[in-house]
């Protein structure tokens, strides 16, 4: 493995970790600019901006974007969330030319009208989509109660008033000022030719404008709300939870992550031994996510309505517990078995590893081999959790209920 | 490097096969045992959910809790699916550890403890996973066409049926583990890092020890409605829909994938091209090929609101029968390139490369090799998928539909 680094002069990062023993290659563009970076007014701008992202330039139509991603079998696609819009593909080495120089044009779109207003239904058909799956409806109605005020708790899909309501002014603007060189990285891993990947962006976002792009980070706790909502259609209780943790900034995010697996992995963790084993509920999950300058806790437990008290009690019986008593060695020793074997499982697929190069770099502005992780996961000590339980209050949640009607 | 496969059979007639791969320290494992939905006897239909939750709770020496420290303190991931013919059970993890995993999966399989307590909650388990597929109306759709599109039972429910699963005791499960985990009908198939005479050796002693057991048949019947749906209030109207088509075997095989590939097989591809980004009807629209050693079929599933549900399948049923109409040699070129990359790009990852073999294996008897694949989907011309279409139109067509809204089938 080959750490790669280069700086355009308009600002924008290229990175690479090569690896010749590799079959395939994945690319992707990295864009620091997601749900939190927009107001009310334009609320679902950066994911309807990704999807128009493929509609095409000047030179190429929507169609012949897609006709030319297919004529390589390429793998690609992009999502959008909170922080951060991607853009990958994942390649046959000799396509990865091709595939650097599509992408690498595409970062700058016509943004045509009459694309923005047919794109508009299939944006809005997402929505609906996502309102048929309870799992992510309670995540993004409990992500929102517990950012009330802060932009974190704003929508990545936005809402059909919200979408309906956006202009492709509107979206030309924010395009303007979020994906400026300076916000973006340019990632690929696997089999790859480095000189080619830096002439390619050279010729095709040399020009690109330099702009300072910023972002309000500051931390924040949360709001530990609690509400419920009814719907008719709905069997079973999808309960969410939120709490503060810490942000991908911070060192002992290794440590919150292992707590996450101790709590909440969804085998062999406490969440699986007292809900799910027990079967008084399906499904029951805690994970750390950390995010920029900030971090949360969240939880997605599925049940029966006639389980949905019994589920917290043991869950609050469950934050008190590790509370007082801390985790044992053997839990910690187990956990960073399961992450260990899971880090090195995904890093041998390019696609796999381009993610995570992507986000180091854009967070930390750091190059962190998987060997990195793998001992900064191996250093964490029970002390290590104790003093993040001490300083994050698990007890301290943000609750959202989804579910069937009372009878 | 050429593609080597390791094979070797038990004395009992249970199969062990490999694929050694460069440059990877992880290795995966599967054991398709002949215990899927569609092979367990009528009226039991969610045994194997229950199984698949049981055999977990406590084997050999260790109780449940003992049994699942024992395999998270190896990293292992475990998997385990229930498809139509096979149960399947299997993990990937750090290579070195191989060996440790293998043993606990010989307890596992062969000496699980069933304890009665134990069962009760898998039921519960089981019973619940099926309440749940009701709020997730995308993926109903797609159990309940495959339900009514195979011929019975072959397309029965891997979620069970809900009464079924409530009539279920003990002792029905205790025998159909007894009956259906038949090692000499087993295939064993591991992928990654490994040293094959190692593997072998312990994966005889482990499991040779086991007598044959007699091979059970399904008894096909026929296929269920052409239409059905099922009413639920949600936002959207989620379409299922199948026709027919030849079984991988078939000598028209890749013809049939390279179609399906035109059809759907990446963004420019017909169904996204008219469906999505001409008329902007849906966000998730797709079709696949699914093949059975029986029977086989294309689906494809349309997620759309109400309004916009009729043009939905209009435009889709539209494009079925407009395949055979021709396809350009742009469109024959990119479909067949999107085929031969997911391939090999898929060929990097020893959990799938398991999955693979062992699949191949039992659709085949052999293993074919990605160069065979390869050469077979070069073989197609734009004349050899349309003039097989022409000869073999798309004629019958099953759909299911849930939301708020019915629609007319034509």
């Amino acid at each position: 493995m080959e750490f790669k680094h280069k700086q355009l002069d308009n600002g924008l990062t290229i990175i690479g970790e090569y690896n010749g023993g590799a079959k395939s290659a994945a690319v992707g563009f990295f864009v620091k600019t997601g749900g939190r970076d927009e107001t009310s007014e334009i609320n679902g701008v950066s994911h309807f901006l990704e999807h128009m992202m493929f509609k095409g330039t000047d030179k190429l139509s929507a169609f012949e974007v897609n006709e030319a991603f297919d004529r390589t079998g390429a793998q690609f696609n992009a999502f959008t969330s909170e922080e951060a819009t991607v853009y990958y593909a994942a390649i046959l080495p000799e396509y990865l030319r091709d595939i650097t120089e599509l992408w690498s044009q595409l970062m700058r779109p016509s943004l045509r009208t009459d694309d923005f207003n047919i794109e508009k239904n299939v944006i809005k058909e997402e929505i609906a989509m996502y309102q048929d799956m309870p799992n992510f409806d309670v995540m993004d109605r409990c992500r929102a109660l517990h950012f009330e005020g802060h932009p974190c708790g704003n929508s990545v899909l936005g809402t059909v008033q919200s979408i309906d309501a956006l202009t492709a002014e509107q979206m030309r603007e924010y395009f303007g000022r979020r994906y400026s060189a300076g916000n973006m990285i340019l990632t690929v891993v696997g089999n790859f030719d480095w000189d080619m990947v830096c002439t390619v962006a050279k010729e095709n976002c040399g020009r690109w404008e330099k702009k300072i792009v910023n972002r309000e980070t500051a931390d924040y706790e949360g709001t530990s709300k609690k509400e419920h909502f009814e719907k008719a259609n709905l069997v079973r209780e999808h309960i969410c939870l939120f709490s503060h943790s810490v942000s991908v900034q911070d060192s002992r995010r290794f440590a919150a992550g292992l707590l996450g697996v101790i709590l909440g992995d969804d085998v062999g963790s406490r969440f699986f031994w007292e809900l799910v084993d027990k079967a008084i509920a399906e499904t029951a999950v805690f994970q750390h996510a950390p995010m920029d300058g900030t971090g949360v806790n969240l939880s997605y437990i599925r049940c029966s309505k006639d389980n949905a008290s019994t589920v917290m009690k043991k869950i609050n019986a469950i934050f008190e517990d590790v509370r007082k008593n801390g985790v044992t060695e053997a839990e910690l020793s187990t956990a960073k078995n399961k992450v260990l074997s899971s880090l090195v499982i995904k890093n041998e697929v390019p696609m796999g590893r381009l993610v995570d190069m992507g986000f180091n770099w854009m967070y930390l502005k750091e190059y962190r081999s998987v060997q990195d992780d793998i001992n900064s996961i191996r250093n964490v000590s029970c002390d290590d959790i104790i003093e993040i339980i001490k300083d994050y209050d698990l007890g301290r949640y943000t609750q959202f209920n989804l579910g069937p009607v009372k009878k | 490097m050429a593609q080597w496969f390791d094979k070797h059979t038990l004395q009992n007639g249970m199969v062990v096969l490999g694929e050694p791969m460069e440059g990877v320290n992880s290795v995966a494992f599967d054991f398709m045992i002949p215990a899927g939905a569609a092979v367990m006897p009528e009226g039991t239909c969610g045994a194997a959910n229950i199984i698949e939750d049981w055999i977990f709770r406590g084997a050999g020496e260790m109780n449940s809790r003992q049994l699942s420290d024992a395999m998270d303190s190896l990293g292992l991931h475990r998997s385990s699916s229930i498809g139509s013919h096979h149960f399947t059970v299997g993990a990937a993890l750090e290579s070195s550890n191989v060996e440790k995993a293998l043993e606990l999966h010989a307890d596992i399989i062969l000496r699980p403890l069933l304890d009665n307590d134990q069962f009760n909650l898998a039921k519960q388990l089981a019973a619940d996973d099926l309440h749940g597929l009701d709020d997730d109306p995308r993926q109903k759709v797609m159990v309940r066409l495959k339900e009514e599109f195979y011929p019975k039972p072959l397309g029965i429910s891997t979620h069970g049926h809900a009464e079924d699963l409530k009539s279920l005791t003990t002792d029905q499960c205790r025998k159909l583990i007894g009956n259906h985990f038949n090692l000499s009908d087993t295939i064993f198939a591991i992928a990654g890092k490994y040293d094959f005479d190692r593997v072998v050796n312990l994966v005889e002693k482990l499991f040779g020890g086991e007598d044959a057991k007699p091979k059970i048949d399904t008894a096909i019947q026929s296929s269920g409605d052409y239409y059905t749906h099922l009413h639920h209030e949600g936002a959207q109207v989620h379409i299922g829909v199948m026709t027919p088509t030849v079984t991988a075997a078939d000598e028209n095989y890749y013809n049939i994938r390279t179609a399906v590939s035109v059809l759907s097989g990446g963004m420019s591809a017909r169904l996204f091209t008219e469906v999505r980004e001409k008329r902007g009807l849906c966000y998730a629209v797709g079709a696949r090929y699914h093949s059975m050693k029986e029977a086989a079929g294309i689906s494809c599933y349309a997620g759309t609101t109400p309004d916009k549900a009729q043009q939905t399948l209009d435009v889709i049923m539209t494009e079925f029968n407009r395949l055979k109409d021709g396809i350009s040699e742009e469109e024959m070129q990119r479909a067949k390139t999107g085929l031969k990359s997911a391939l090999i790009l898929q060929s990097e990852s020893s959990s799938s490369r398991a999955a693979g073999i062992g699949s191949d294996y039992y659709m085949f008897g052999r293993i074919r090799s990605l160069d065979e694949i390869k050469e077979k989907i070069e073989q197609t011309t734009a004349e050899s998928v349309v003039n097989y279409l022409r000869q073999n139109s798309f004629k019958d067509f099953w759909v299911v539909t849930i939301g708020p809204k019915q629609i007319t089938i034509g």
